[in-house]
């Protein structure tokens, strides 16, 4: 493992140019494993239809990707991606293991190759499930990156299965006593797991040293690794300047998006969210700043304290109960080896 | 196995693809691995499923068959792992996905990852369907060395049949692949060893579909002609060349770029020359063809006429896509009348009848374009069907006012 200040300095794959929301945390996100990869293997990533792709791979702006502002001397910096449908990123990343593989099992190839795919949550876990899992379960040597914002933020901020509930997106729309929407998340996580990855983790680039050694530790990973990456979106969550990285140590803390890191064979833990709910941030301090919760929660003027709106108060201690199954799950999930 | 020192430098060449870095896959030691599966010409008896399986075996490029079953183009890949399987040693492999969908998709990510191999895979009907999103993205993508051999079936499943009727792959004619038609043993497994050299040559890189019609060729047996492995490879490697674009290996590239619609007009532009190449190359890789085994190679037309019938002639057409309006124009600019047979529902006058009726439009005095439909979901067209598809023909020329579009079985327009 390299230490985290030689990782932060290495140079990223992920280059200015890119029309990302400031703010946006795929962008940090990218920007870090970036720089994780530059670490003398050749690189690939796959990208499935996303804002990821959109706002990086279209010409004839800038690309944003690459190492330096021309070609790398050396092979080992190369860069190479390939974007196709929303669905196809773990298998776009599969097929690239496999030909590298078969090209090195006969000498053809001599210098390692690393692949990762990246998807959003709306193209891993709902229209993509069925590739993402059977990636998983063909137990493909790469790493596995889902982009989770718990939107189809491409198309409009709409529902995707890893909303939080009682979100207001733009096909579960807020709207008179209808508090937004109404299913619960897809255990995603537990999916991954199930199916047969070999690391699973859930990790936000603002545990940021815990980030990088993770992203580190998948790329070493003999099997399958995936990579949940709770992702604040600043236009779908619609939360103020500046608050990215807060909301994402948050959500994580208060129980929404836990930190989890899970090897198999080792089992895991979640990190930085005691099981105590009475230990955690009130799940009210992540809602308040986001206007996709303003339907549920408000600011009292005199005290400054997040209380649910009138009417909301069941609903509200209805998040509060899921949240605190959410954490209950994920400890549980822990113990698996 | 050992690996030897890194001592050649790599050289850098740039394209307008980006950097391709030369040497970093040393194609050699992929040929030097393949394992011949036939060492002389030799006669064997096989299917239609197992030809195109053999000449894909045969090839050194290929070394990973991705797949997924579907009636009845499923022993092709039996046949593929049933070969790889006894050589366990070998280099090849047969990746089998959870869908068609995902094996397009692996194609997609395979072929870019090394722009010099083949990667071939069968399907049909409701799997060529189920690849949609991703043929069309292949079909503009540039990469010929792409290859799905559609086995005929009629496609939809209300009502289902399985037998071998071309409405799947006339469906997907807007996709951007080479469109072959194949018919009997000898050609499919002939025309599945030319078309890489047609869809990877520099001028087309476009990726191929050659297809042949389900259980009447992809069942039956006939007597075969098989090459050598070392035969073919000499005669692909006339013709298919180190891809001058990088690769996702080799080369730092950015592949599957989104466009504004400005910039849309350009690819779609170049895509259509690549596509219009093929008019150019597919006969000399066809007369190579013949040069070399002594078999007829990859033509326009495939052709057979019947004097005894007095003035009537038939052409079968055999590459569906490009459509080659040219050498139809040709053929049938004498003629007084045309009737185009489609075995594809249509609800129009037949996909074959409208790019016959747009090549003949233009001739000063153009032949009158009658259209039937004839061998539905894969049914024998017999005799009395011809017969009765013919009196149509006759009673036009005769100055008959005749109903066009008609479907024909057993002798009878219904």
């Amino acid at each position: 493992m390299s230490s985290y200040k030689e990782t932060a300095t290495r140079e990223s794959c992920f280059q200015p140019g890119s029309t990302l929301c400031p703010g946006c945390m795929e962008s940090v996100a990218f920007q870090n494993i970036g720089r994780v990869t530059d670490n003398g293997v050749k690189t690939i990533f796959t990208i499935g239809t996303s804002c990821g792709e959109v706002s990086t791979l279209a010409f004839p702006d800038v690309v944003a990707w690459g190492r330096g502002n021309a070609p790398p001397e050396a092979f080992e910096k190369s860069f190479s991606i390939i974007h196709n449908v929303f669905e196809s990123a773990p298998t776009l990343a599969e097929s690239i293991r496999d030909v590298a593989d078969v090209l090195t099992s006969c000498g053809a190839l001599q210098r390692p190759v690393q692949v990762l795919s990246f998807s959003g949550d709306g193209g891993a876990i709902a229209i993509g499930l069925r590739p993402l899992l059977h990636t998983i379960h063909r137990r493909t040597r790469i790493t596995i990156t889902v982009l989770v914002n718990e939107f189809f933020a491409n198309t409009g901020f709409q529902y995707s299965p890893a909303a939080t509930p009682f979100s207001d997106t733009s096909t579960t729309p807020a709207v008179g006593p209808t508090p937004g929407n109404l299913n619960m998340p897809l255990d995603y996580v537990h999916l991954a797991i199930a199916a047969g990855a070999d690391l699973v983790a859930q990790i936000s680039p603002a545990h940021g040293k815990l980030f990088m050694k993770t992203v580190e530790k998948s790329l070493e990973c003999q099997g399958t690794a995936v990579l949940f990456v709770p992702a604040p979106c600043i236009s779908g969550w619609k939360y103020d300047d500046g608050r990215t990285v807060e909301l994402a140590l948050l959500g994580a803390r208060c129980g929404i998006f836990p930190t989890f890191i899970w090897e198999r064979g080792q089992g895991g833990a979640v990190k930085d969210c005691p099981l105590e709910a009475s230990e955690r941030p009130r799940i009210e301090e992540f809602l308040a700043p986001q206007r996709r919760f303003a339907h549920l929660v408000e600011t009292r003027k005199d005290t400054g304290e997040v209380v649910a709106r009138p009417g909301r108060e069941q609903t509200l201690e209805k998040l509060r109960a899921w949240t605190e199954s959410n954490v209950e799950r994920l400890y549980a999930l822990a113990k698996l080896k | 196995m050992t690996t030897p020192e890194l001592t050649v430098p790599l050289l850098r060449i740039q394209t307008r693809s980006g950097e391709r870095y030369d040497s970093a896959i040393d194609l050699e030691r992929v040929r030097a691995a393949h394992r011949p599966l036939h060492t002389a010409r030799t006669e064997v008896t096989a299917d239609g499923n197992t030809a195109a399986a053999i000449a894909t075996l045969q090839m050194w490029r290929a070394v990973i068959y991705p797949g997924f079953p579907i009636t009845p183009s499923t022993k092709w890949i039996e046949t593929v792992a049933a070969h790889v399987a006894a050589q366990p040693d070998g280099i090849k492999r047969v990746k089998l996905l959870e869908a068609e969908h995902a094996v397009a998709d692996y194609m997609a990510g395979a072929a870019a990852a090394c722009r010099d191999l083949v990667f071939p895979t069968a399907t049909s009907s409701v799997g060529l369907d189920h690849m949609t999103e991703t043929t069309r993205s292949l079909g503009a993508s540039g990469l010929g060395n792409v290859m799905i051999i559609d086995v005929y079936r009629a496609t939809a499943n209300y009502p289902l049949c399985i037998e071998g009727d071309p409405s799947d792959t006339l469906a997907h004619r807007d996709d951007g692949f080479i469109q072959i038609a194949a018919r009997g043993k000898q050609q499919i497994y002939d025309t599945v060893l030319q078309a890489p050299c047609l869809g990877m040559h520099p001028d087309v890189m476009t990726p191929t579909m050659p297809g042949y019609y389900g259980i009447k060729d992809s069942h039956r047996n006939a007597r075969l002609t098989v090459e050598a492995d070392s035969a073919i490879h000499a005669f692909q490697d006339r013709w298919i060349r180190p891809c001058p674009l990088p690769g996702l290996i080799n080369g730092d590239t950015a592949f599957g770029n989104c466009v504004t619609s400005r910039f849309f007009q350009g690819f779609k532009l170049e895509q259509k020359r690549r596509m219009e190449k093929v008019f150019e190359v597919l006969p000399a890789i066809g007369g190579d063809f013949e040069r070399t085994f002594g078999r007829p190679g990859l033509a326009f037309f495939d052709a057979a006429g019947w004097p005894e019938s007095g003035g009537v002639d038939l052409a079968v057409v055999s590459m569906l896509t490009p459509f080659p309006s040219a050498a139809v124009r040709e053929k049938l600019r004498r003629a007084r009348a045309v009737l185009v047979v489609n075995q594809a529902h249509h609800m129009g006058r037949g996909h074959l009848t409208l790019d016959v009726a747009d090549a003949l439009g233009n001739l000063p005095s153009a032949p009158r374009v009658l259209s039937a439909f004839a061998g539905l979901g894969g049914a024998d067209v017999s005799e009395s069907t011809w017969e009765a598809m013919l009196d149509v023909g006759r009673r036009a020329l005769a100055g008959e006012d005749v109903a066009d579009g008609r479907i024909y079985h057993e002798g009878a327009a219904l």
